[in-house]
């Protein structure tokens, strides 16, 4: 933070600002901070994300299941195909891990 | 404003007026610079040796002789839901520059970024199935049998469940910081008793966005200090926006909070649930992979150090674990600050890394080397 000690100067641009704030924002930012640690805002934004949450599920599912089959229509792959793909590559990528490291072994063990 | 010798108000004149705003519209363009471009960070050279799906393990090029170094080498293991660069983020002041220069062959596990396609990874897979393959190719890149770990945030409790549960895999020592581990007390921080209210239900943000948006995880810990993250940090950068020293260290920082990641959601889901719901570790109930982890497998030598002004963190969740493990060379260490700023803010190099290093170094020769 600033020196809030400094003279106070009408023709400084920012400087009325920055004493409103120097004087407030300490006891703003305690205030603050005591209120998202209680039970009250916990409960509340909990419910607040899961109302949001569960009213736009319905129209969720029906954008995947409408982007699913337009895709499945231009012959091009969903979510679900990617997700198994990318499944596959890290099993084969762990395989050739594997294999690298019985290399490696095998060469320390010959030099 | 200024006075005269006898002490009569002296009006600035025209210029000066203009002056002082010529200099505000100056500051706030580099303000506007600050806020929304990035800095260069994570600077300092590296090469990737291992990747598997995102997860990329590099070794940093060792600026000290090799009959210099420390023989055990030294991994690098940050949290899940953020880039590691804080761990070196920017020259002059970076944790990893600080532990090169001390002779240590250092390595850093970045986890990477998970797509959609990872939705289900879980802690069982971190701890599991990436560790061990990142070790092993530790290993077998530097040719020693043994190592040490150091684990961040989410990636301390990685790695305390992995040295539970391989014991024998030749972890000698474990650094583990800001670790949450024990989530008995549900007051204890705003993630507690967020997370512990009946009605936050993980299992509906995972459904409805597959791995958990960065932004939300970014949002989430901002508003645990709202005034003093959307708002303090920017007067803070305005009342010192002629210091370059001050402007530079902020802008990196700023840089690396910016750059948020999604977090896999089946981890968020097992976070919420096991761990801050049930704190299952400490219970002693959880299981990965069907083995059952239990803390007093952990023998490394132990050094845990606490940020006493961890908001995120508490130290009630970090300390509670020294009587559970199994270690016998075991030392808890308070440093004063906050989450991130024990390790990348301003005093850091005075008051954490040197402590770090030195616990570090007597611990860090191989066996035969004196």
């Amino acid at each position: 933070m600033g020196d809030s000690k400094e003279t106070f100067n009408p023709f400084d641009p920012t400087g009325m600002l920055k004493g409103m704030r120097d004087s407030n924002m300490d006891a703003w930012a305690k205030m603050m901070g005591e209120l998202v640690h209680t039970d009250a805002y916990a409960e509340s934004t909990g419910k607040m994300l899961d109302a949001w949450l569960s009213s736009s599920a319905p129209f969720r599912k029906v954008m995947e299941k409408s982007m699913s089959q337009a895709l499945a229509n231009l012959n091009l792959p969903s979510l679900n195909d990617i997700s198994g793909l990318n499944e596959r590559l890290t099993n084969i990528e762990m395989r050739l891990d594997d294999l690298d490291a019985k290399l490696d072994l095998f060469l320390s063990k010959i030099k | 404003m200024n006075q005269t010798e006898n002490g009569e108000l002296k009006l600035p004149t025209f210029s000066e007026v203009c002056d002082a705003w010529h200099g505000v519209a100056q500051n706030a363009q580099t303000f506007n610079r600050l806020v929304n471009t990035d800095a260069d960070i994570a600077q300092t050279p590296k090469e990737l040796i291992w990747t598997l799906n995102k997860a990329k393990l590099y070794r940093y090029t060792p600026v000290v002789p090799e009959e210099e170094r420390h023989g055990i080498p030294l991994l690098l293991v940050f949290a899940i839901m953020n880039r590691p660069h804080v761990l070196d983020l920017r020259p002059g002041h970076s944790f990893v520059e600080y532990m090169l220069e001390k002779g240590y062959d250092l390595y850093l596990l970045d986890w990477g970024a998970p797509g959609p396609e990872d939705k289900n990874l879980k802690f069982d897979d971190y701890a599991l199935e990436y560790l061990p393959r990142v070790v092993r190719k530790l290993k077998s890149v530097s040719g020693a049998n043994e190592f040490s770990m150091l684990g961040w945030c989410l990636g301390a409790l990685i790695c305390t469940i992995y040295a539970s549960l391989r014991p024998d895999d030749g972890l000698r020592n474990l650094i583990l910081l800001t670790a949450p581990l024990d989530f008995s007390d549900k007051k204890s921080s705003g993630f507690s008793r967020w997370t512990s209210d009946p009605s936050f239900k993980p299992e509906s943000i995972v459904e409805a966005f597959g791995n958990v948006p960065g932004e939300m995880i970014d949002s989430g810990a901002k508003m645990l200090k709202p005034v003093e993250n959307y708002l303090g940090t920017y007067t803070m950068l305005w009342d010192n926006i002629e210091d370059p020293s001050r402007t530079t260290a902020w802008h990196a920082m700023n840089t690396w909070v910016r750059d948020t990641i999604p977090m896999a959601g089946a981890a968020y889901q097992q976070l919420i649930n096991e761990f801050y719901k049930e704190n299952k570790l400490i219970e002693g109930t959880l299981k990965i992979r069907g083995e059952h982890v239990d803390l007093s497998r952990l023998t490394a030598s132990l050094f845990n150090v606490i940020a006493e002004g961890d908001h995120i963190t508490p130290p009630c969740q970090s300390e509670g674990v020294m009587d559970l493990v199994g270690s016998q060379d075991k030392e808890l260490f308070h440093v004063r600050g906050g989450h991130i700023g024990i390790m990348a803010g301003r005093g850091a190099e005075k008051k954490t890394w040197p402590h770090l290093d030195e616990w570090l170094a007597s611990r860090s020769e191989l066996a035969g080397d004196g």
